[in-house]
C-alpha cells in the first residue's frame, strides 16, 4: 500500500509537472498572459516563504530574529545578487538576534 | 533579456549548488519522517526518485506514518506540490521550440528552485536553455538522492536547536528579490505575502496556489492602465 501511494503520488506530481508544457506546446501566447507569468516566480517565492513561517493553524510563527533574518537577507540579496551571501546575512542576524534576546 | 551563457550546463549547476544548502538539512528532516513511519528505509527513499519533491515526500509519509488512507495521504501531497502547475503554465512558452525528449525529461525536474533560477536567468536561446536547465536540475536531483539517502540512513544528524531550517525561507526571499527584477514584481510578491498570511490556515497549504493566483490578477489589473 506504501509503494502504491509512493507511485501514485509520483505519477501525479509528474502529471501536474509535465501537463501545460505538452498540452500549451502549439498555444500562442497572448500578450496578456505572458504579462501575468512574469509576476509568478516571485509571487510564488513570496508565498513559500510565509508558508514556511506559518502553523498549519494559520499562526504566524516567527519572532524578531527570523524577521530581521528575512530583512537582512533580502537586503543583502538586492545589493549583492549573491545567494550565499544573502544566506550568510540572513542566517547570522537569525543567530545573533536569537542569542541576544 | 540576458544572453546565453557560455557552458551554459556548467552554469547551470554552478547555479544550483548553493540553493541546495537549506536542502540539506530537509534531507535530513525527510530521514527523520521515513523513521517515525515506521517503514523500510529503501522504500521510504525511493519516494526521492518516484516523486523527486522534498515537501510532497514529506507531507505523503507523514500522512502514511499516522494511517492515513492511501487516498487522502496521496491527495493532500498533490494539493502540497499544486504549484507545480504553474510552473508548468510559465515554462510553457520556453518549451515550444524544444524537442519532445526534453518535455518529459525536464518535467521530471521541475521543482520550485530550478523553475525559479531558469525565471531569474532568462535564457532566449533554446540550446542554451535547454543545457542551463538540464545542468541544474540534475545537479540538484544528485544532491537530492545522495543526502535523502544519508538522511535515511543517519537521521536526526543536525541538533535542531541550530534552527538550520530557517536557512529555507531564508534562501525563498533571496530567490524572490533575484526574482524581482521591477518594482511592479515586488509589489506582486508583496500582495501575494499578505494574501499567503491571511490564506495560511486552508489545508494542504492551498493558499500557496490561491495567492499566486490572486495576487497576479491584482497586478495585471493594476498595471492595466499605464500599458494601455
Amino acid at each position: 500500500m506504501i509503494a502504491l501511494a509512493i507511485v501514485l503520488t509520483g505519477i501525479g506530481s509528474y502529471a501536474m509537472r509535465a501537463f501545460f508544457i505538452f498540452a500549451l506546446a502549439r498555444y500562442a501566447f497572448p500578450p496578456l498572459m505572458l504579462r501575468a507569468l512574469e509576476y509568478v516566480a516571485p509571487t510564488v517565492m513570496a508565498a513559500l516563504v510565509i508558508s514556511m513561517l506559518t502553523t498549519p493553524e494559520g499562526e504566524l510563527a516567527a519572532g524578531l530574529p527570523e524577521v530581521l533574518g528575512l530583512v537582512c537577507a533580502a537586503f543583502a540579496a538586492q545589493t549583492t545578487g549573491n545567494h550565499i551571501l544573502a544566506l550568510i546575512a540572513g542566517m547570522g542576524t537569525f543567530w545573533l538576534i536569537g542569542a541576544i534576546i | 533579456m540576458t544572453t546565453a551563457p557560455n557552458r551554459p550546463a556548467l552554469r547551470g549547476s554552478l547555479d544550483a549548488l548553493p540553493l541546495f544548502i537549506p536542502a540539506l538539512p530537509f534531507a535530513f528532516v525527510f530521514g527523520v519522517v521515513v523513521a517515525e513511519a515506521g517503514i523500510p528505509q529503501w522504500l521510504g527513499w525511493s519516494s526521492s526518485p518516484v516523486i523527486f519533491g522534498g515537501a510532497i515526500q514529506v507531507t505523503l509519509l507523514t500522512l502514511i506514518g499516522e494511517g492515513a488512507s492511501v487516498v487522502a495521504a496521496v491527495s493532500a501531497a498533490l494539493i502540497v506540490g499544486a504549484r507545480h502547475m504553474l510552473y508548468s503554465v510559465t515554462l510553457a512558452p520556453q518549451f515550444q521550440n524544444q524537442p519532445g525528449w526534453f518535455r518529459w525529461v525536464g518535467a521530471y525536474v521541475l521543482i520550485d528552485q530550478v523553475f525559479v533560477l531558469s525565471q531569474i536567468k532568462r535564457i532566449d536561446d533554446p540550446v542554451a536553455f535547454r543545457r542551463y536547465f538540464l545542468g541544474a536540475g540534475f545537479t540538484f536531483w544528485t544532491l537530492w538522492m545522495i543526502f535523502t539517502a544519508l538522511g535515511v540512513v543517519l537521521g536526526p544528524a543536525i541538533p535542531p536547536e541550530w534552527g538550520v531550517e530557517f536557512a529555507a525561507p531564508v534562501l525563498f526571499v533571496s530567490l524572490m528579490m533575484a526574482a524581482s527584477d521591477r518594482r511592479d514584481k515586488l509589489a506582486a510578491a508583496g500582495i501575494a505575502m499578505s494574501v499567503t498570511y491571511l490564506l495560511a490556515s486552508l489545508p494542504n497549504r492551498a493558499g500557496i496556489l490561491i495567492a499566486v493566483i490572486a495576487s497576479v490578477c491584482i497586478m495585471l489589473l493594476a498595471t492595466r492602465r499605464q500599458s494601455t
